[in-house]
């Protein structure tokens, strides 16, 4: 028998070619629509090998088993239990088919089903399922794993963890990608690669969704950080749908034309998926022919991922922030949520920090009477759907942090691994098990070194013993070792030591927990702050600090600048922006008239302004009924007439409208104070009617009327017609607004104005609501508006005509 | 028959030009300074911070169809012309629901309360477009599952209250869905509570199965 085919020493020869779609090829030879194509596979060997064989002949390199649904999930919705048999017999029939000239690959595809934290399948369950299957094809012999078409980054983990923990045959793992460019899932192709290469696959990359034009960019977007070759499955073009039929029209020729594209752009492995066939591929083998692979240019990269976003930790990138909030120390709120294994706090600490600016999140879930390892597992999964940032784990025991590492679906960074014997022995084959960086921390058992130049060789003993694992350089963060200023002055030029040599002469990344500094101190924000600035100019790549205080953002954002990280500034003009732009508005404003001023603060519906424009014009002994009447309604009906031509939206509307019900606010008082007559104001009354209970447009049109000089009594919602009857009575309005959403609900409307009809009650009914037409308000006898606006217009013209009509009489 | 999936949370992206196109915005004849469009992506960014969008599928069979109305396998009549009508070419449907979750309503009240109704209308925008992608995202799903089966998912979706498909249909939605489980209710007038919460039906059709055609994995 020949000598089997080395994936590795193929992939340094050439680029290697995969094999195309085997679905289309199965139903050519006969596979009816609806049937479980493992099985049909089973029943129809001869097929099978007729398909293997004819991709073989036409150049493939690999083949894939026919295993894509073979797990016990998709199986058993056909009813079939013996997972590890079918995948067995599979690739055995793959490798009868070609014998050792072609590498098989066992194929594993995604379960169907969302792995936690994104799902309800359990993770170790997911794991144990994988695990199944590839038993199974270990067993027939799959000289490689391939795991395919998975658009959940935490599935594709379970996957590679099972075939990691069964085996150490080479893994390849291909994501598929929607249009957007992420996962359905939401993944983008870096994190993807980040999250994979660093779990352990040895090839990464897409398949299936689209077509290669559009798979090019993700391979593009993926080399630059690529430490493994990557590889491309691209569909024979996008699919379009012609009448009922969707078909793939790229040709073979045209599908190879890409494949040199491809080749350019440094792929490692490429084959077809979806529309292709062994003609695409004979013609994608000959324009490959000689082709020589890219390798991968890096060895190792300072980059940490979560599911959606990937945070690179190179020198000369700006000052990462570490956010440190999610940590029970001195915090009884949240160390009594972790006692009750809630996560509510985190979810809202993690939000409120990144909304901030936090690049990375540092999770410690260290109180008394908290099971670490539990609530680390819980946190970990909390976060991942809550926020994008990266995780830091942070935890003195290694339980918790094996934890946190096995679930989280990105590449974590471990705080932290000390000098200390036993932290290495417990903590370096994890964060290596699991790919994650760790930050140095540079003490022993015998303490922490008061001098840098101490500090620098625990980090290099340290480092040579990480180094054995497989870790470089840009896998670790050195910790400077912030002590307290208030205990030892000369502790703070050490850590500057440690921070300017990692960066300038050992060249890794350095971290810092900044408020450390100031401990025991006064005034401690100054303190972090200024040290915060003295660390990003020796070369400061992450401090653990709380990015909901403004200065240290702020010295963040010039820091980066000075230094700089911010090239060309943009950075720092974004973030003070929003001062900038507030600062220049206020100064024209300036220029204005007092009734031009008011005007513009409602227009612009600048609703924190209008009580200075207001408290301006009465200096200027403006009268308080002129500035309403002059000035406010006669912005207010520009903002509608700005509204009405669709220059303005919702938003804006509103805003308009709550600044000057602001400003109707601060004025009426003093109108009433000068005893100056104002007008009788109109009652409406306004509800949304019984069985409903949405009443968005309800307020908006309340708000609306109000700032017309209306009196509104809002009864609010699911509001019977009985009760708005008694209060149209009560409170003699002319008019009544009824809202409704629902075309189930829309029909109490009737029921309240036969109801008033009946009781002889003369009022006039407004109508709005999703569900409610012009045609229909009129049919029941009440009058339509569309919206807030229309409303307004509307209840003028219903008081005029009352008004015309008392007149006549 | 297909077990009910649930997505818990749905991972969709923020339609953020929804959002706005949902408030009224429109390209090139609203005007937005900068200022008033940080203030709105704020707003929008706090709402994300309090949905919590779940949801939940079912694939069911059609075992018979008339003009008038289309049974389900599991013995359910659904009632419609249009219905009938738009899975006219379907042996499946997908049946699925998806909620913001009750933090948001009740954000939105709060901001109500406050008089800060320019904030509540933006939240409402932002979870009612947040829900409705979360069904094309359910739909996105089950559309990648089915192709392997040479199956389509059909991108326009149907729900209870469009043409002549009553509302009161939701309650036999809702019991298929077993959308209690998701921590929603059903009040006597058909509407879901809390408010934000959506259904829809999706068709699936078998492709033809010609030399030509291809839609598989």
């Amino acid at each position: 028998m020949a000598q089997k085919i080395n994936i590795g020493s193929l992939l340094k020869k050439r680029i290697v070619i995969l094999d195309g779609a085997s679905g289309t090829e199965l139903q050519k030879r006969g596979m009816p629509a609806g049937e479980c194509p493992e099985k049909w596979c089973m029943d129809n060997p001869e097929a099978l090998l007729a398909i293997h064989r004819e991709y073989q002949s036409a150049g493939a390199d690999i083949l894939y088993s026919a295993t894509f649904g073979a797990n016990r999930i998709k199986l058993s919705q056909y009813g079939i239990t013996n997972v590890r048999e079918i995948n067995t017999k599979l690739v055995k029939i793959a490798r009868k088919a070609v014998g050792t000239h072609a590498i098989i690959a066992g194929d594993i595809g995604p379960t169907g089903r969302f792995v936690e934290p994104f799902g309800d399948l359990a993770f170790e369950d997911a794991v144990d399922i994988f695990k199944e299957q590839i038993e199974g094809l270990l067993k027939g012999g799959a000289d490689i794993l391939v795991i395919e078409t998975m658009i959940d980054i935490q599935e594709a983990r379970a996957a590679l963890i099972a075939a990691r923990e069964l085996s150490n045959c080479f893994v390849m793992v291909t994501m598929t990608y929607e249009h957007n460019g992420r996962t359905l899932n939401g993944t983008d192709p870096v994190s993807a690669l980040i999250t994979l290469q660093s779990l352990g696959a040895h090839a990464v990359g897409c398949n299936c969704s689209t077509g290669p034009a559009e798979m090019k960019r993700l391979i593009e977007a993926m080399k630059p950080y690529s430490k493994v070759p990557l590889a491309a499955k691209p569909n024979a073009g996008m699919p379009e749908l012609k009448g009922t039929e969707t078909v793939f029209n790229m040709t073979a020729i045209e599908f190879a034309d890409f494949g040199r594209e491809f080749a350019e752009i440094g792929v490692g492995l490429m084959g077809g998926c979806c529309g292709t066939t062994p003609e695409h591929i004979r013609e994608l083998s000959r324009a490959l022919s000689g082709k020589k692979s890219a390798l991968p240019g890096i060895k190792a990269i300072s980059a940490l991922s979560s599911a959606r976003r990937t945070v690179f930790l190179e020198n000369g990138n700006p000052l990462k922030i570490v956010g440190e909030q999610i940590n029970p120390t001195g915090k009884k709120d949240l160390q009594e949520e972790l006692r009750l294994g809630k996560t509510t706090l985190i979810d809202i600490m993690a939000k409120n920090q990144q909304k901030s600016g936090a690049d990375l999140l540092d999770v410690n879930v260290g109180a008394p009477g908290v099971d670490q390892k539990l609530m680390m597992r819980e946190a970990v999964k909390r976060l991942s759907v809550a926020a994008d940032a990266p995780l830091v784990l942070d935890s003195s025991d290694p339980e918790a942090i094996e934890a946190g590492l096995r679930i989280y679906p990105g590449r974590a960074l471990i705080n932290s691994i000390s000098g200390e014997k036993k932290k290495i022995e417990e903590l370096l084959p994890l964060a290596a098990r699991y790919g994650a960086m760790f930050i140095l921390l540079p003490l022993t058992e015998e303490g922490v070194p008061e001098k840098a130049e101490e500090r620098c060789s625990i980090i290099r003993l340290v480092y040579r013993k990480a180094f054995g694992k497989g870790f470089r350089k840009p896998d670790i963060v050195v910790d400077g070792l912030v002590m307290a200023v208030s205990a030892d002055p000369a502790s703070c030029s050490e850590t500057l030591k440690t921070v300017e040599w990692a960066h300038l002469t050992f060249g890794c990344a350095s971290i810092i927990g900044l408020s450390n500094i100031s401990f025991g101190m006064p005034e401690r924000i100054w303190l972090n702050a200024a040290f915060l600035a003295m660390a990003v100019y020796r070369g400061l790549t992450l401090a653990i600090a709380n990015p909901e205080l403004k200065e240290i953002m702020n010295i963040k954002a010039a820091g980066d600048l000075l230094s700089e990280r911010d090239k060309d500034g943009s950075s720092y003009l974004a973030h003070f922006a929003e001062g900038t732009a507030r600062h220049n508005d206020v100064k024209e404003k300036l220029h204005l008239t007092p009734e031009e001023r008011i005007f513009s603060t409602i227009v612009e519906g600048s609703r924190d302004e209008i009580e200075t424009a207001l408290t301006a014009a009465l200096d200027a002994k403006l009268d308080p009924s002129y500035l309403i009447k002059g000035c406010m309604i006669e912005a207010i009906t520009e903002v509608g007439r700005r509204y009405e031509k669709r220059e303005y939206f919702l938003p804006q509307l509103i805003a308009a409208a709550e600044t000057m019900r602001k400003g109707v606010f601060y004025l009426e008082p003093l109108i009433k104070k000068a005893k100056q007559n104002l007008p009788p104001k109109t009652t409406i009354i306004i509800a949304t009617v019984a069985g409903d209970i949405h009443d968005i447009g309800k307020n908006i049109v309340s708000l609306m009327l109000k700032n017309q000089g209306f009196e509104i009594l809002d009864l609010g919602k699911d509001v019977a017609a009985e009760r708005i009857i008694e209060e149209i009575k009560r409170t003699k309005a002319p008019i009544a607004g009824l809202s409704a959403l629902m075309t189930t609900t829309m029909i109490e409307m009737e029921k309240v104005i036969s109801l008033a009809r009946s009781e002889d009650v003369a009022c006039d009914f407004m109508l709005g609501g999703a569900a409610v037409t012009r045609t229909y308000a009129l049919s029941i006898g009440g009058f339509y508006a569309k919206d807030g606006v229309e409303a307004v217009q509307l209840a003028n013209r219903l008081i005029s005509k009352k008004r015309d009509a008392f007149s006549d009489q | 028959m297909e077990p009910i999936h649930t997505f818990d949370p749905v991972t969709c992206d923020t339609p953020w030009d929804r959002i706005y196109r949902r408030l009224g915005y429109r390209k090139g004849i609203t005007n937005l300074s900068s200022f008033e469009k940080r203030v709105i992506d704020d707003a929008i960014d706090s709402a994300l911070m309090r949905i919590h969008l779940k949801g939940t599928a079912r694939r069911l069979s059609i075992s018979s169809r008339s003009s008038s109305e289309i049974t389900l396998t599991s013995g359910t009549i659904l009632q419609s012309e249009a219905l009938s009508r738009y899975v006219n070419e379907c042996g499946e449907i997908v049946l699925m629901g998806a909620t913001a979750g009750s933090e948001i309503i009740a954000a939105i009240g709060e901001e109500t309360t406050r008089n800060n109704l320019s904030r509540a209308v933006v939240f409402d925008a932002a979870a009612s477009e947040i829900v409705d992608s979360a069904l094309d995202w359910i739909g996105n799903f089950f559309g990648g599952l089915i192709r392997r089966e040479n199956k389509l998912i059909l991108r326009k979706h149907f729900s209870a209250g469009y043409g002549d498909f009553a509302l009161k249909n939701q309650h036999v939605v809702f019991d298929l869905l077993r959308l209690d489980r998701l921590g929603i209710f059903i009040n006597e007038k058909a509407i879901l509570v809390p408010e934000k919460t959506v259904t829809a039906i999706a068709g699936i059709k078998e492709l033809k199965n010609k030399e030509d055609l291809t839609y598989s994995h």
